[in-house]
């Protein structure tokens, strides 16, 4: 008995050290899942093809231009570049715009189907997109939304707007009423309440959000390819034509798709870090 | 409220750069083909340039393809004004939706294509724009374990499992390579190659005995068959990187092999069973959708693409050979000189089995291609016996064609109605 007692503190020590490992090495694991693909990616991006096709692979490229300098004189691939940005923007402002209050009604008011609602509104992304685009496709060269972003982006917000509406129902839920009730009493309106106590509360909620519909609309290519013709977005642009290029090209154009993305993600970071209480604005 | 402000300028500016992109009449030239982005950007910079009018070559995956364009057809006006796409992707599309083009006066020198072209009316529904064909390529470090006696350019299949053997025993790893991947064309090898050559058919022969030859002996070449094959899609990769040493595949997804690396790789036919050296062609064409615009321009594009010159910057483009006559010149690309000879030695040889693409099976192509794929899978894979699996399969290949009523193709004898499977 006496022993045990006397091991307790040197148990805890190794366990506290035990726990220490297991996090740092966690956290290694972690950063390495998200690091190393985008390591390769660089790597093989700027390689020759003969080094692509080697291995065992040096550590530092040899900076060969060879397979971006093909996609930089690849025709077409800046207006597709513009084309995404613009097809994500304006999905991301959409779903948020529609999004936001859908979630904050699910959360402030009762009424009747609101769990049914919440459930249908999962619907939407139960129907698979090559079996909506015909239907769509028809539709929108009868009404002229045909090759346009803009009804791109409607399709895109679309799928996103479930996330939207999720993300922010949860987010207006952990907010309590009491907040803007206390703002009601000081003079706020309904709606000065909202934009001047709650909503900057959830900013990193809808930032969060926002990235969602950012990513699904960029990823997104089914669709593109049959609802824009001149109007192409990038991952419709390139990535069909991708999945049978030479191995040095793919890795070249996955590059090119990825760095968009990540430049956007980095410049919202911190948004998305406040709601995790990591950093305070 | 400055962020509420900020917000609607965003919006409205979205806004005016949307009405401001649009009004541009390019010639839509909607493809199948020349997919990888180096052939599409030749397809842009060698071959259409030198067309009138500009056109916008846009290759799309056959999903997206086939959705747009019935899209169009159904909303009855488009913006496509020619398709390109193979033989089975027209063969999908109602006739009545395609301009027939008769009156354009071009067609390809073999009169069997102009046939297929046809689509089983009396009218060309497409122009035949270029074919190919599957071969075989080898690294040259294999060829030293070639069975003794055994010509390259005119292998059996009993000498290429013997050559896969040798070449397994002496480097300790399978080196042959087969497209099984998800992308891979491992159908079009049952159908063309490995039935012909061991059974003389393809539908008529599908549960024969010489049938359960033909999967005992590619069995056989299973077993010295890199495991990895299921994951392998373009043959090229895998011979560059080494992983595979003797393969099969459609030459344009060998021809960056042979482009890279010209004096490591040799190309040659495919072998010879029983029946013969069975190969298949593949067969690509022009069309003109009902709803083109332009009905003028699409088919001054389709005649340019079947001039003379138009073709042979095609071939340069595509590694796909041209389907009118031509004098090839001397300085093509190392990978169509290559499989250019290859096609030649496999085309020219006495045993010669040639087979046609599946044709008169409509919409049903995908699930006839299913049968072929499901009895590899099982067969092969899963290992289950074969005979057991040929009258599974047979019953759904049998309801396809009674579905269809698809009469038979070469190299099964001709049938009066649906091609039976006996």
């Amino acid at each position: 008995m006496t022993d045990a007692v006397a091991d307790l503190p040197a148990d805890t020590g190794a366990s506290r050290k035990a726990g220490q490992f297991l996090y740092g090495a966690s956290v290694v694991l972690l950063c390495a899942w998200v690091i190393v693909p985008l390591y390769f990616l660089l790597l093989n991006t700027l390689s020759s093809p003969e080094e692509v096709n080697s291995f065992p692979k040096s550590f530092l490229p040899h900076f060969d231009l060879g397979s971006l300098t093909f996609f930089a004189n690849f025709q077409g691939i800046l207006r597709a570049l513009w084309n995404s940005v613009l097809v994500a923007a304006m999905t991301m402002v959409m779903s948020i715009v529609i999004g936001a209050p859908a979630g904050y009604a699910l959360s402030r008011f009762e009424f009747r189907g609101k769990e049914a609602f919440r459930l249908l509104i999962l619907l939407t992304r139960a129907f698979p997109l090559p079996l909506l685009a015909l239907p769509l496709a028809v539709l929108f060269i009868r009404t002229g939304l045909d090759d346009t972003a803009f009804g791109l982006a409607l399709v895109h917000t679309t799928l996103a707007i479930p996330f939207a509406v999720l993300i922010t129902f949860s987010l207006f839920s952990g907010i309590p009423i009491e907040l803007e009730e206390a703002a009601w009493t000081l003079g706020c309106t309904r709606f000065t309440a909202f934009t001047k106590v709650v909503l900057p509360l959830i900013l990193p909620g809808i930032t969060a959000s926002a990235i969602f519909a950012f990513v699904i609309s960029w990823n997104e290519v089914f669709a593109a390819a049959v609802l824009t013709i001149e109007n192409r977005t990038l991952p419709a642009f390139l990535l069909q034509t991708l999945g049978e290029a030479p191995l040095h090209l793919k890795f070249a154009g996955g590059f090119i798709l990825v760095v968009p993305a990540l430049i956007f993600i980095f410049a919202v970071r911190k948004y998305l870090f406040a709601m995790w209480g990591i950093a305070n604005r | 409220m400055t962020r509420m402000t900020h917000f609607a300028g965003a919006v409205s500016g979205l806004a005016l750069l949307v009405s401001t992109a649009a009004v541009q009449a390019d010639v839509l030239f909607w493809s199948t083909q020349a997919r990888p982005v180096e052939e599409a950007q030749a397809m842009r910079q060698d071959v259409l340039s030198g067309f009138d009018e500009t056109v916008d070559y846009q290759p799309n995956e056959d999903g997206p393809w086939l959705t747009r364009l019935q899209a169009e057809l159904q909303a009855g006006s488009g913006s496509i004004e020619v398709l390109g796409a193979l033989h089975g992707n027209f063969s999908a599309i109602d006739p009545e939706s395609l301009v027939d083009l008769d009156d354009l006066g071009v067609s390809a020198s073999s009169e069997t294509f102009n046939t297929l072209a046809r689509l089983g009316t009396d009218n060309m529904q497409y122009i035949p724009w270029m074919q190919a064909t599957y071969i075989m390529a080898a690294n040259k470090e294999a060829l030293p374990y070639l069975p003794d006696g055994a010509d390259i350019n005119a292998l059996t299949y009993d000498q290429l499992i013997e050559w896969a053997a040798n070449v397994h025993e002496g480097t300790g790893s399978p080196k042959f390579g087969f497209p099984a991947g998800p992308k891979g064309l491992k159908h079009r090898f049952f159908q063309g190659y490995l039935y012909p050559s061991y059974t003389d058919g393809v539908v008529r022969t599908f549960a024969s005995p010489e049938a359960v030859t033909a999967w005992e002996k590619f069995g056989e070449l299973w077993e010295h068959t890199n495991p990895s094959s299921t994951n392998f899609s373009f043959m090229q990769e895998q011979l560059l990187s080494g992983d595979a040493w003797i393969v099969f595949d459609h030459t344009s997804r060998l021809a960056q092999a042979f482009n890279e690396r010209p004096d490591d790789f040799v190309a040659f036919p495919a072998p010879a069973g029983p029946t013969g050296r069975g190969f298949m062609p593949v067969l690509a064409g022009l069309a003109v959708p009902a709803t083109a615009p332009d009905m003028d321009a699409a088919k001054a594009l389709v005649s340019y693409m079947l001039a003379p010159e138009t073709q042979l910057k095609t071939l340069q483009a595509t590694s796909f050979f041209p389907v009118v006559d031509v004098e090839l010149p001397d300085d093509l690309p190392a990978s169509v000189q290559a499989s250019g000879a290859a096609i030649a030695a496999m085309s020219g040889a006495p045993d010669a089995n040639p087979g046609l693409l599946p044709s008169g099976l409509g919409d049903k192509g995908g699930d006839f291609n299913r049968v072929y794929v499901d009895t590899f899978e099982r067969i092969i894979l899963a290992r289950q016996p074969i005979e057991r699996v040929l009258e599974d399969q047979k019953r759904r290949l049998s309801a396809i064609m009674e579905e269809t009523g698809a009469p038979c193709w070469a190299p099964d004898a001709p049938s009066e109605g649906a091609c039976p499977v006996e």
